[in-house]
């Protein structure tokens, strides 16, 4: 393991911990995009540049721009205050995190893996024979879920009827009949 | 093979973050964590395997970008119902 490789990985594990520690929403997302990249170097490292890319591309640039998106609509950047009632059962958690650690690197116990392979750099031109080959029906299958996901999630936020639309003394009611 | 034994290490702490957060939005988060550590590995194998490993992984970030759609707009229809995204105080589904 070269020393660049040993930097990336321990900036890997110190941007997740802090993604699952940090009280703020909005820096937890920002290290959750500084893993990500940290990730897509790697990908790149890995001979997967393709993927490198994508994960830049969708990941870093999309989905947690969503996510940041998201936790501004809500006002949810203050992302957790006030009584913890998780305080007991965090050194559960921590254990539990520990034991699945444990068996996933009992996985790899003695795992001998010659690192042989030709991946012609993990570029498109290796991998679009693959995903329009063999990989065809996975691909339209993923396609289709994304347009059903894409579908779900904008029939989710339809408010049923306006908000604007009720009289103030219904719309009391109506949050009353929520709770 | 140490990027397996950091993707393994990854996962964990996704499962840690998925354990004691109190947001959805931040339990979220842990659980793209895991989705990351598992392509991780995914292309870590692909080394030794072949080019499967790495189109595995696009489908998983496909995968993944389906369920923030859906998952992000579960969190904005429910907070609109509770104002609250705590996920302790969703534990029934009565609505």
């Amino acid at each position: 393991m070269t020393p660049w490789e040993a930097l990336a990985l321990l900036l890997l594990l110190f941007t997740g911990v802090l993604v699952v520690t940090l009280k703020n929403a909005i820096h937890a997302a920002l290290a959750l995009i500084g893993n990500f990249l940290i990730l897509a170097g790697i990908y790149v490292a890995l001979e997967a540049r393709f993927l490198g890319f994508i994960q830049i591309i969708v990941y870093a640039g999309a989905i947690v721009v969503l996510f940041l998106f998201v936790i501004m609509l809500l006002y949810a950047a203050q992302g957790e205050v006030g009584f913890d009632p998780l305080v007991r059962s965090r050194p559960l958690a921590a254990l539990l995190a520990l034991g699945v650690a444990l068996v996933l690197l009992s996985g790899l116990w003695g795992l001998n893996l010659a690192f042989t392979q030709d991946l012609k750099g993990g570029l498109p031109q290796a991998l679009g024979p693959l995903l329009y080959g063999d990989w065809l029906f996975v691909l339209l299958t993923v396609g289709f879920l994304l347009m059903a996901a894409t579908v779900v999630a904008v029939a989710l936020v339809q408010p049923a009827r306006p908000l604007d639309a009720l009289r103030p003394e219904e719309r009391k009611e109506e949050k009353e009949v929520v709770r | 093979m140490s990027y397996l034994f950091a993707s393994a290490l990854l996962f964990a702490l996704g499962v840690y973050g998925v354990l004691t957060r109190r947001t959805a939005i931040l339990v979220f988060l842990s659980i793209e964590l895991m989705l990351n550590a598992a392509n991780l590995s995914l292309v870590g194998f692909a080394r030794a395997f072949g080019l499967e490993g790495q189109v595995a992984a696009l489908m998983v970030i496909a995968i993944a970008a389906a369920e923030v759609a859906v998952g992000l707009g579960l969190i904005v229809a429910i907070f609109r119902q509770r104002e609250s995204t705590a996920v302790d105080d969703l534990s029934e589904l009565r609505g």
